[in-house]
């Protein structure tokens, strides 16, 4: 046989066989988009595939898309050889990116849909991205990079099914994952990793849980004392580390929210400052009668607007026991002085705090405790933070307040018994069905705590769980598989790529981060 | 001033300076002057240090020398570990408010050849030093080697000297001026990974090689095919990659070049394996179909050892299946004839090639007498086989799987450290035939996921077991300074992004078991 016509067979072969699945088969796109049409051609992508950004307005002043685009291919060749020949094959010679606004600010509910066609002839052949924004563009890049695998036999890389068109935006605009550095401190490089790892799935949004009582890693400049809470002295984050990352998340469409959870979860501040314990045996909460505690406070969310550009810090408020408080006699007799209970100092703390942060520009998002108590007295542009378990949503938002759902049950990645399957089939509507609380429900996030979780096992604790909650968070409902057997094979084949790529998930089967039971595919485990 | 004449002038001084240091500190060698470990994986064979702190500059510059101070690797080397030294942090430093005390970093190589062969110099010399400081006639970092291989395994070590002051936000490295003088115990310092059992994608491959360069392993054994996969392109069988578990978890002959490149690199170097005997019908019409896929591999892979197998042979089917059967038959062989006629035979192809056989332990305990003199067998079962094989005067390799086993999760730290490789070992000219050892990471339950995990920090100790001198390293207490480093080692890799667990976990792989810091986990 013709060495031409042996590829030609061989190429059939593939198209047979391969990544898409069969004509009419599966789409492996992780998340799957809102609207998805395609045809039965395959393209090659050109070995220098060409980014061109004609009769667009938008600067690209940062070098966001420029990057981007700079990776995606990086993505889409890994470290292969593309050393085929394209002689005679269909070549997608580039993206042609058209990003209608000029503002590159990554604001909360930034514009993130995009169209994606990638037709089937053209002379040369280019693919098309329309967005508003060029976050809606970067959400494009990743979709298209998914269309794209390596051709083993040719050595090239494919592109199967085009004509495509495919048109799509989130369902929510948050869309978080949130990391702890307080019970195990995270290198820099390994947040970086859980960055790049979100924008495969198109999460949004990384909750950076900084602090708790057991160690305080980040440098405040305003009260430099504080990181002697550290583990040690080298586990610590600078001010120019939490900017990097910011940074680094932004260019990428990743907001980074900041918490600081008070007063509950902060003894390792008086590490630094004794005087913000109650006594050295009692340590928390911070101590409600001292000004200096909302001096220290204030002088952390005023370093905070420095570095944290979101729009939302997190105050925490969560798991409050109060006992330090009525037990330090100094404590007490303030609370008798001022005639407040400890639960009346509880709100008295939180109220005083959303004060401080909305003074620095903030808007507040509390853990649903401060809901479930005083849910009345808080700011009205409070987003409450479920955890505790289902149908706090629903009270929520019929309070007129918004809502970030995590009910613990399902949506806690360090609950490893919670399966992909619930992670996939939690519904943040649950019960809600009037539009405009609805829309109250900003969206939803997966949590990492970090009790059992450091550089060694994060990544693989964390997917692919977080991948089956990102789709139920962007991808419209009604598009949603009723039955999770449905996408197990598609999620299976993220999963993979999210290996090929260097991301260390895990086996679908089994609890989480377990590892692989036997020899076998990664496609099969 | 050339090379050589600036070591003599070194070492003169630091024999008068270490008198000196040894009468007034009579600590152990493995401390620094002030008494504090040294935080250096794996403990280098000589060195002095001081008192003094050095603020280093994030702009350091490359000074290369000598005849192969100009390569490539060099500068590829230096950039990388620039960029592992300072990138963490480099968005937060500022300028020292005295300046930098270490500016540049001359790297001398005195040969340009940049043959990576078995038993290649990777001895190195590092002299940091204050200009005009006491005891220094010569101020800034330089790295002196024979070969570039000897200069990449000193800039990792000059990267451990290098440390973040959160107070000034300097690299600063401690405990100045410094004089290592470094060389590997063993040649071969291996390290198995099995694409077979999973298939393990070009990107976690290099992030291995990445963490074994840390360590200074410089073998990784790629046992690329089992039963279960067949995941490598051989041209010339292009069937045989339809055994790869699906289209994408394979590897084309550009991967495996790229990955014995990249491996390169870094001074490491790629044993690929192809276990034969596999399956009766490669006994049956074995030969002719091993030969074109060998040759072919040959040009893949460089490095003077390849891996024969030849364990675990069961040879119950070769009765059974009809044409094997009759083959053996016809030449009046039994079972046990052709598992030895093979090996032999598959030994003669590899040695025409160019090739030292290296054959699993089996071979030996059967047949030891019949392997080419060549041969390297590689212990695996148990304790107390390489004595043998180098009383018969071949050359071993040490994995016994009681301590050496990554994928055996109940073997502590401790017991992957304190194995021996010359255990039971007396005779000098015997010892030189075993060439070192290799942790294994079999796959039956690692893939991407926790392939990292279960290496590290395993493997790092018996990295030190391999690199440091026997005395030094069974001078230091376990539970104290081999600990305390290694911790410090562990958090090292975690802060270059490898996901090496916790050290002192009594199965390996285990997740933290409650908060707290990493230099105590």
């Amino acid at each position: 046989m013709a060495p031409a016509l042996m590829r030609l067979v061989l190429a059939l072969a593939v198209v047979s066989c391969c990544a898409a699945g069969q004509p009419g088969g599966r789409v492996d796109l992780w998340p799957m988009p809102a609207s998805v049409t395609r045809g039965a051609r395959t393209l090659y992508v050109a070995r220098d595939l060409r980014l061109s950004t004609a009769g667009t307005g938008y600067k690209d002043g940062k070098a966001i898309l420029a990057d981007a685009f700079r990776r995606m291919v990086a993505v889409i060749q890994l470290d292969h050889a593309i050393n085929g020949s394209y002689h005679g094959l269909p070549v997608l010679a580039g993206v042609n990116v058209a990003v209608r606004s000029p503002d590159d600010e990554l604001k909360f509910g930034v514009d993130e849909s995009y169209k994606l066609t990638v037709p089937a002839t053209g002379n040369p052949i280019y693919a098309r991205i329309e967005a508003q924004t060029v976050f809606g563009a970067l959400h494009a890049l990743e979709t298209f990079s998914q269309l794209c695998y390596f051709d083993f036999v040719l050595g090239v890389t494919g592109l199967h099914w085009a004509p495509w068109t495919i048109v799509d935006k989130p369902r929510f605009p948050y869309r978080g994952l949130l990391i702890d550095t307080a019970r195990h401190y995270l290198p820099v490089p390994v947040i970086i990793s859980v960055i790049d790892s979100m924008v495969y799935s198109k999460l949004n949004v990384l909750h950076w849980h900084i602090v708790d009582e057991q160690s305080f890693p980040l440098e405040i400049p305003s009260y430099p004392k504080l990181s002697n809470g550290a583990y040690s002295y080298s586990e610590k984050y600078t001010i120019n580390d939490a900017i990097h990352i910011v940074q680094y998340a932004e260019k990428r469409g990743v907001n980074v929210l900041a918490e600081i959870d008070v007063p509950g979860h902060a003894g390792s501040w008086g590490v630094g400052y004794p005087s913000l314990w109650p006594s050295a045996t009692c340590q928390q909460p911070l101590d409600v009668s001292n000004d200096f505690t909302f001096k220290v406070i204030d002088g952390i969310l005023s370093d905070f607007s420095k570095v944290f550009k979101f729009k939302f810090v997190h105050l925490g408020g969560d798991e409050v026991d109060t006992s330090c408080w009525t037990t330090t006699p100094r404590i007490k007799s303030w609370l008798v002085q001022h005639g407040m209970n400890e639960s009346d100092a509880y709100r008295y703390f939180v109220l005083k705090a959303q004060k401080i942060a909305i003074s620095h520009g903030y808007e507040i998002i509390n853990w649903e405790e401060t809901f479930n108590n005083f849910g009345d007295k808080l700011d009205r542009k409070t987003v409450v933070h479920n955890w505790l378990g289902g149908g706090v949503a629903e009270k929520v938002v019929s309070a007129g307040l918004r809502c970030i759902v995590s009910n613990q049950d399902k949506w806690y990645l360090d609950h490893l018994d919670a399966t992909w399957e619930g992670f996939y089939m939690n519904e943040p509507l649950t019960n809600i069905y009037n539009p405009e609380q609805q829309k109250l429900i900003l969206g939803g996030e997966v949590c990492m705590w970090g009790e059992h979780i450091d550089a060694s096992d994060i990544q693989q604790t964390i997917w692919p769980r977080a991948a089956a909650a990102a789709e139920r968070l962007w991808t419209p409902v009604e598009k949603l598989a009723k039955d999770t057997t449905a996408v197990t094979a598609r999620l299976a084949h993220f999963r993979c790529l999210l290996n090929e790529r260097g991301v260390a998930a895990a086996p679908l089967a089994g609890y989480g981060r377990t590892a692989p039971s036997e020899p076998g595919s990664c496609v099969r485990q | 001033m050339p090379p050589k004449l600036l070591t003599h002038l070194i070492l003169a001084l630091v024999a008068v300076s270490g008198a000196a240091a040894a009468r007034r500190h009579p600590a152990p060698a493995n401390f620094t002057a002030s008494g504090n470990p040294v935080y250096i994986w794996p403990l280098p064979k000589n060195f002095t240090s001081g008192t003094q702190t050095l603020a280093v500059d994030p702009d350091l510059a490359l000074d290369p020398q000598g005849a192969g101070g100009g390569a490539a690797a060099v500068a590829e080397a230096f950039e990388r570990y620039r960029h592992l030294i300072f990138s963490p942090w480099a968005h937060a430093a500022r300028p020292a408010s005295a300046g930098y005390d270490v500016a540049r970093l001359t790297v001398v190589v005195a040969s340009a050849d940049e043959t990576l062969e078995l038993g290649v110099d990777e001895s190195y010399t590092i002299y940091i030093a204050a200009a005009g400081g006491a005891n220094s006639i010569v101020g800034g970092a330089t790295i002196e080697a024979n070969t570039i291989y000897g200069a990449i395994r000193g800039l990792e070590t000059f990267s451990q000297l290098c440390v973040f002051n959160y107070d000034t936000k300097n690299v600063e490295v401690r405990y100045a001026p410094w004089y290592i003088q470094d060389e590997p115990r063993f040649a071969f310092r291996g390290l198995m990974l099995d694409t077979s059992r999973h298939y393990l994608p070009v990107d976690v491959i290099k992030q291995v090689i990445d963490s074994m360069s840390f360590s200074k392993l410089n073998v990784l054994h790629w046992h690329i095919i089992d039963e279960q996969s067949f995941p490598l392109e051989i041209p010339s069988y292009p069937n045989l990659w339809k055994g790869s578990y699906s289209k994408s978890e394979r590897y084309t002959v550009e991967d495996a070049r790229y990955i014995v490149s990249y491996a390169k690199k870094r001074g490491i170097h790629v044993m690929a394996e192809i276990d034969v005997p596999g399956h009766a019908e490669s006994w049956g019409n074995g030969y002719p179909k091993l030969w074109p896929s060998l040759s072919y591999m040959r040009k893949i892979f460089p490095f003077g050892l390849f891996h024969l197998g030849g364990d675990e042979v069961y040879t119950g089917c070769w009765n059974l299946t009809p044409h094997v059967k009759q083959w053996l038959d016809e030449r009046n062989m039994t079972t046990k004839d052709a598992y030895k006629y093979f090996v032999l035979k598959a030994q003669e192809i590899a040695i025409d090639l160019n090739w030292i056989p290296v054959n699993w332990e089996e071979t030996f305990n059967s047949f030891g007498g019949s392997l080419n003199p060549r041969t390297v067998v590689h212990n695996w079962l148990g304790p107390g086989v390489c004595p043998k094989v180098v009383a018969k005067g071949l050359r071993c390799i040490m994995s016994n799987q009681g301590v050496w086993y990554l994928d055996h999760l109940d073997v502590p730290w401790e017991q992957v450290y304190t194995a021996e490789p010359l255990a039971g070992i007396d005779d000098t000219a015997q010892q030189k035939l075993v060439l070192g050892g290799e942790v294994c990471m079999w796959g039956e339950t690692a893939d991407t996921s926790d392939v990292q995990q279960t290496i590290w920090p395993r493997a790092a100790a018996a990295a030190e077991r391999m690199w440091s001198q026997l005395e030094a390293i069974s001078a230091q207490d376990l539970e104290t300074t081999v600990l305390a480093r290694l911790h410090y080692f562990r958090c090292l890799l975690n802060h270059r992004g490898i996901a090496a667990a916790p050290v002192t976990n009594f199965y390996a792989r285990r997740p933290p078991i409650g908060p707290g810091s990493c230099f105590v986990q």
